[in-house]
Order: C-alpha cells, then structure tokens, then sequence
C-alpha cells in the first residue's frame, strides 16, 4: 500500500506556474484570481481516457455519442494516455491486462484521476473469485469515484464526472475533501456471486475464509435447496443424426451412444474427419473438451472409470438443409490426439484453446500454445481439478 | 518479403520470422491491447517492412473472464446473467443460446408467443449490433469519412432507440436477463409494437443516409475494396458464420437453413456478396440492417397470443436438475453462429458448458489476410469483422 500513497498525488499537486507567481513581489495579491482560473480551467477540462475493456466501454461509447454527449461538460474522449487527465476504466479487468493498465496510467501526466465504472472495475462483481479476473481496479491503481453499475448508465458516468469535477475543483482550492472509501473494505464487505460453499472449503485462502464466515458458511444444500422440479423428467432421448453421418458411422463400426456423442477410437479419428470432410461437413464448428475425474463418466458416476478426458467436435454443412455430425474422442489425460489442423484450419485455434485451458494434448499441431492465458502459466483452468480461484497472485 | 503478397498461395501463419528474408529490415508494431481501433483489449504483433505488414500474429486473453468456469458452479436459472456479458453488443442473443440448450436437453416445448418474441428481440438485436459497427468501423477508416466521429453519431442516435425499447422490456439498457429455461420472463408492455415501428420508420429513412455516407462515399470504397479478401474455402475450414462468410459469397444462415425460434414460419432474406473484401462484408451488414427492420416491421403484428412461458410460475426454482446428457445448439447472431456445447451430469449444475463464439472464430482469419497490406489496411480489417472480445475470450 506504500505504493499508493506515492501514486495519490491529487493533495499535493501545485502547478508550476503558481509556484513561480509567488516568488514574485505583490503578485501574491493577484494569486487568489489565478488560483481561481486555474482551478476554473482544470475542472471544466478532464479529457477521458477511455480503458475500455468491456460492457461498460459500450455505454461510455454511448455517453459520448449524441444523445448524452460529454463533450459539453469539456470532457473529451483521447485514444492516448499522453493527452488525458482521467482514467475511465471501464469493464473487467483480467490478471493478464492489469500490469498494462498500470503501464497506461504511469504514462499520464499529473495531475490525473482514476473513474472506476460498473461492478467489474469496483471490486470484480461475479467474477471476483475467478481464477483470471483482478478483484477490482483499486488494488493496481488509486481510484478517486466509484459508480456503481452492470453496467452503469451513461447518465450515472454524467453524474460520475460531475462528483469529479467537484473533487478536484476542491482540491485545487485547498479544501477539505472527503477521503477516499478503503478499498479493502470494499473488498471484504461486497457480496459475491458465487457464493462460497462448503466443498469449495478446501482452499487454504485468507480471504475466501473471511468471505464464508460472513456468508455464514452457506452449504450447498442452502444454496441449492431442493424444490420439487415442476418438469416432468423428459423421455430418454434418441440421438437423431443425418442419413450420411450415421451411414459413415454405421460403415466404420462406430457404435452410437444415447448419452452423447458417438466415441470414435482416436487411432480412426483423423480418418473419421477426413471421410466426413469428403461428405461435406466443410465447417469446422466447434472443439469441446471434457475433463472427466476417476469414478465419473457420461452418466456421472461410473465405477471404475478412470481419469480421462473428452473431446467432442462439431461439424456442420452449410446451405439449405444445413446438417451437424458430432462425436467423441476419449483419451487419458496425456494421450496425445491426432491434430485437425491439416484438414481444417481453424482448429488451429480451436485446439490451443482447449489445450490452454482443459489440457488437452494435439499431435501434429503445427503451434500448441496458450489461447487464453499468459504462456507461464501454471495448470489447466477448466480442469474439474482446478481450484476456482487458484494461481492468481498478487491478487489473492 | 518471400512469403507476402503472394495471392495465390495462402498464407502460412506458422512460418518463422526467421524463414523472411533477411535483408528486409523489419519492424515490430505492437498493436493493442489497448488501442482504440482494436474494439476492445486485442493484441496484434505486426511485422512491418516499411508499411507492408508481413505477418501478423493476434494474441487474445485479455478479457478471459472464466465464464465457463464460473457456469460450472453455478445453478442453470443462474446462468442467464453471467452469459448476457459475453457478447455484450447483442446480450439477448446470448440468453438465448444458453437457455435454447438446457431446453433441448429437458425436452421442454416454447410456447409459440413466447419463440416469436424471442424471433423479435433478436432480429432489434441485430439492428442494435449492427448499428454499433457501423459507427465503429466507420471511425476505423478515419477522418476520410468527414471527420471520423460522424457516421458514429448518427447511428448511435438510433441505436439508442432500440435501447429504449428494450429498457421498456426488461428495465434495462443492456444485460436484459429477460430469457429463462421454456420461455421469457418480461412480457411485451402494452402499445410496444406500435412504438417499434415508430422507431423502424425513423430508422428506416436513415438508413439510405448511411449508404450515402458509406457505400456511396468514393473513399470508403477505395479503402475497403479488395482489402482483407477471405477465399470461399478457407472462411469455411476457419469456421467463419454470418456476415463473414456471406461476404464470401457462401449462401448459409442459421436462420432459413437450421431455423430456431420462429424462422421456420417466417424467414429473412439471405443476404449475400461476392468478394469476401471489406466492401463486401460492409455490404452483408447493411443489406441485413434494412433486412430486419423490413422483417420485425412486417412480422410485429402477427406475435400470436398466448402464454410467455408455459403457464409455469415465472420465478424458476433453483435447482433444475437437468438429467446426463450432451447436446449442441447453434443460433445466427449478428456475428455469426453462436453455440452452446452442453454437458450435463444430472446435477443443478451443467458439468461443463463451452460456448462456441463467433468472433474468436472471425479473429482466427486475422493472420491469413493481413499480409499484403498496410498498417491502414489491418485496422479497416480488423473493423470488417466486428469482434467482441467479451464473446471471443469469454
């Protein structure tokens, strides 16, 4: 926290030209009229630099467009940090880009303020206790106003800026102004969605004990309460596939499952998508995979299943009449899995995705990397495994 | 400059830096993630010889907000609202996807009132979105267009129509939350239908405004024709949907071809361009624009009456149990095909729910067509496709 209050320069902040004004003989009498100006000109010109990341980028699109228009208030939107007094972030902001948002606001010129807009640049909303979302603006750079919001309507940023523009006018005049909420406090004190239940209990994590203390140690049984479900339980269904995957299927042997996809041996795989490229399913869709723990299965238990992994693919015609062929490939969680890059390019994608983030293992991709995540990091998100929240230090 | 502007072959992604030649002196620009022509938090290294890009390499992740992860916890009526931020341009369109998916696997019919709505709120979607791109990608092109910011001021103005619409729904600008498993949660307030097409009407007669400012305009066509050409065959080994591969003159949408909500009592027009340029993807976006106002003008009378969802409470209890099962459900969106790939083991939570977004999809074309031009040329490029990154990192 020494940090912050180096970076927190708005009460100290005098401008080079009042301080070369005093020295002067019987200017110091004039000084009160300058101050006055200066303060009048600094209040009514924050230029906004927009750190728009998500959602709440959209409604601050919106409020420099016509209907609201900021421009009246003196507020200009900048595309460079150089050029801006304010910092508007705007949307969640992940572990990956807060050292960038850092970088970005060392780059602006004193004097500068920080706007945290929505939930998500606050304190992270909903996903505070996720394993790649910072929990809130605030624990990178200083913030002066907060206004809440998911997100927050353009006249609640209007409204934003005024309450800024009194702070800093304040400020400049030497007045006292109401300090800054405490961030940690923020932290703790804000609910969260989702709530911490007993069987996420076995992180050894100060603050998700603190949270479920207050929370009451909610179980999953209250949080889940078990109502009677006004459906009826829906007949089993009958996989319905289109005349030529299930000729393909019935050709290669394939057997087809009620629970799911039809499971291909992954020695046939690469073949299995090449005859069905000749078929027409063009389209590579989608790429899914599954990470299944010792003892569950498609039917979610299964005794004597052992640790395995599922991916599934997906495959479409295009045109009228548009037809889909799924299936599966069930493989142990290091077994490689013939890549489908030579036939479709976009699994190049697809794979390092699920790669990056199930740990799914392709042979013969041209360049497994990381998708999503930083190339350091350690383990596979999605893993039934992974802690929720793991891995994102110095955040938690 | 070996492997550059070569048309005829295509363009290997994965070639080493080291395989160019090395008596080009090149330059790395690092572009985004934060730069205002990247829509959002999206990084380009581009590889420059004087200002001819020569191989581009996008990175994503920066708003990877564990989305999936996070379904994984959380009970299927919770859902709803956490999807409404992937694709924040057009949040409905994402409730419905979900929601479609765990319908599927409880086998629950829609009532019909309730898919014709669901038809209306996503064709005033697709308005919305592509409303927001044409203001964008208009700033894209820069000041060539008077100024930069104009086309972006005029269709925000009615872009903020449709928002007012929706507010009247759901009580929100966006992040509508308005969809629940087997139907909606808000049913249409009284006079609504007659205000939409007060609000069509208006935007209706702007529309032409636009194509003179954009189609019509001679730079905009100099800037955007035979920029960023996508062969037919790679958009569809990429898995590109929606104005993307209608732009390459590919006839396909989910919404005549594997019709969903109400199309297959009613369908759009196609629309399709040849030429797979940024011209061409200009072309699809505004044909589709005055294709639903046309359509939701037409179809807003004929919402059948009748229950919004299935005459069950509107307040879902919590814990849905949706029995072991896996199913895929695929939607048109104003970007393309948005799916839900889901798994379910039988407990009040999906065991494992990936959403298939479009814009990942569409970015993945970045690095087969940025080389051969400018650095102008990527940002018009980048603009042509319209990602949301909220939807492509999710």
């Amino acid at each position: 926290m020494s940090e912050r209050a180096n970076l927190d320069t708005g009460a100290s902040w005098t401008h080079p030209l009042y301080a070369t004004l005093e020295k002067l003989p019987g200017v110091s009498l004039g000084l009160a009229s300058v101050d006055d100006l200066l303060a009048w000109g600094l209040t009514n010109s924050l230029w906004v630099f927009p750190m728009a990341t998500s959602c709440c980028g959209i409604e601050l699109m919106a409020a420099a467009a016509s209907r609201i228009d900021l421009d009246r208030m003196g507020t200009i939107v900048r595309g460079t940090p150089r050029q801006c007094d304010v910092m508007v972030v705007a949307g969640t902001i992940t572990v990956k880009m807060a050292p960038r948002v850092l970088k970005l606001w060392e780059q602006m010129p004193e004097p500068k303020w920080c706007i945290a807009m929505g939930s998500c640049a606050i304190s992270g909303d909903f996903y505070r206790n996720l394993y790649s979302v910072i929990p809130g603006i605030d624990t990178v750079i200083p913030v002066d106003v907060y206004i809440p919001g998911c997100p927050p309507n353009p006249e609640a940023l209007m409204h934003g800026l005024l309450r800024l523009q009194e702070k800093v006018h304040a400020r400049r005049r030497g007045e006292k102004v109401d300090r800054d909420p405490n961030p940690d406090l923020i932290r703790v004190t804000q609910p969260a969605i989702p709530r911490v239940c007993e069987r996420d209990l076995g992180r050894n994590d100060e603050l998700s004990k603190l949270q479920a203390d207050q929370a009451g140690r909610v179980t999953e049984e209250q949080m889940c309460p078990a109502v009677d479900v006004p459906f009826e339980p829906p007949p089993p269904a009958t996989p319905v596939f289109a005349p030529d995957f299930e000729g393909l299927l019935r050709e290669l042997g394939v057997a087809v499952a009620a629970d799911g996809p039809p499971l291909v041996p992954v020695e046939r795989h690469f073949e299995f998508a090449r005859r069905l490229k000749e078929l027409g399913y063009r389209q590579l869709v989608s790429i899914v995979a599954t990470h299944w723990l010792a003892g569950t299965g498609r039917a979610g238990k299964e005794e004597g299943a052992s640790e395995h992994l599922e991916v599934a693919y997906v495959l479409r015609t295009v045109g009228p009449g548009s037809r889909l062929a799924t299936w599966a490939v069930r493989v142990a969680p290091d077994q490689p899995i013939p890549s489908l890059v030579p036939l479709y390019a976009g699994a190049d994608w697809q794979e390092r995705e699920q790669f990056d983030l199930v740990g799914a293992r392709f042979a013969g991709h041209p360049d497994l990397r990381r998708l999503m995540m930083a190339e350091n990091y350690p383990g596979h998100p999605l893993r039934r495994d992974f802690p929720i929240d793991a891995h994102c230090a110095p955040w938690r | 400059m070996l492997q550059t502007l070569s048309v005829e072959r295509r363009v290997d992604p994965h070639l080493s830096i080291d395989k160019y030649d090395p008596e080009a002196e090149l330059l790395l620009l690092h572009m985004g993630p934060q730069h205002p022509a990247t829509h959002g938090v999206f990084r380009m290294d581009l590889y420059l010889d004087g200002e001819i890009v020569v191989k581009a390499v996008p990175y994503v992740g920066y708003l990877h907000r564990a989305v999936e992860k996070l379904c994984e916890k959380l009970t299927y009526s919770q859902i709803t609202p956490i999807v409404d931020k992937n694709d924040y341009v057009a949040p409905m369109t994402n409730e419905q996807a979900v929601n479609m998916a765990f319908e599927k696997l409880l086998a629950i019919e829609v009532p019909r009132r309730a898919r014709w709505i669901r038809m209306i709120f996503a064709e005033l979607q697709r308005i919305a979105s592509h409303l927001l791109w044409l203001g964008t990608f208009t700033m894209d092109l820069g000041g060539a267009l008077g100024g930069g910011t104009t086309v972006f001021m005029h269709s925000f103005r009615e872009r903020e129509m449709i928002m007012d619409l929706f507010e009247e729904v759901s009580g929100c600008r966006f992040h509508y939350n308005t969809h629940t498993i087997g139907g909606n949660r808000h049913d249409l307030p009284a006079g609504w239908a007659g205000r939409v097409k007060e609000a069509l009407a208006v935007i209706e007669a702007r529309i032409s405004e636009y194509e003179g400012m954009s189609l019509e305009n001679r730079i905009f066509v100099k800037r955007t024709k035979g920029v960023g050409v996508i062969e037919p065959g790679l958009a569809l080994e990429l898995g590109l949907t929606g104005p993307m591969l209608r732009a390459c003159g590919i006839d396909h949408d989910l919404r005549r071809d594997a019709p969903f909500h109400a199309y297959d009592e009613v369908a759009p027009r196609v629309i399709v361009a040849e030429g797979g340029d940024c011209l061409a993807r200009a072309r699809v976006r505004l044909g589709e624009l005055k294709e639903s106002v046309r359509f939701v003008r037409e179809t807003i009378d004929s919402i059948p009456e009748g229950s919004i969802n299935g005459g069950r409470p509107i307040k879902l209890p919590n814990s849905i149990k949706i029995p072991p099962g896996q199913t895929y459900v695929g939607i048109e969106t104003p970007r393309g095909e948005l799916g839900t790939y889901l798994i379910a083991d039988g407990s009040a939570n999906p065991y494992r729910l990936k959403i298939r977004p479009p814009s990942l999809h569409a970015l993945s074309a970045l690095p087969y067509v940025l080389p051969g031009g400018t650095v102008s040329d990527a940002l018009a490029i980048l603009g042509s496709v319209d990602p949301i990154m909220g939807e492509a990192d999710r």
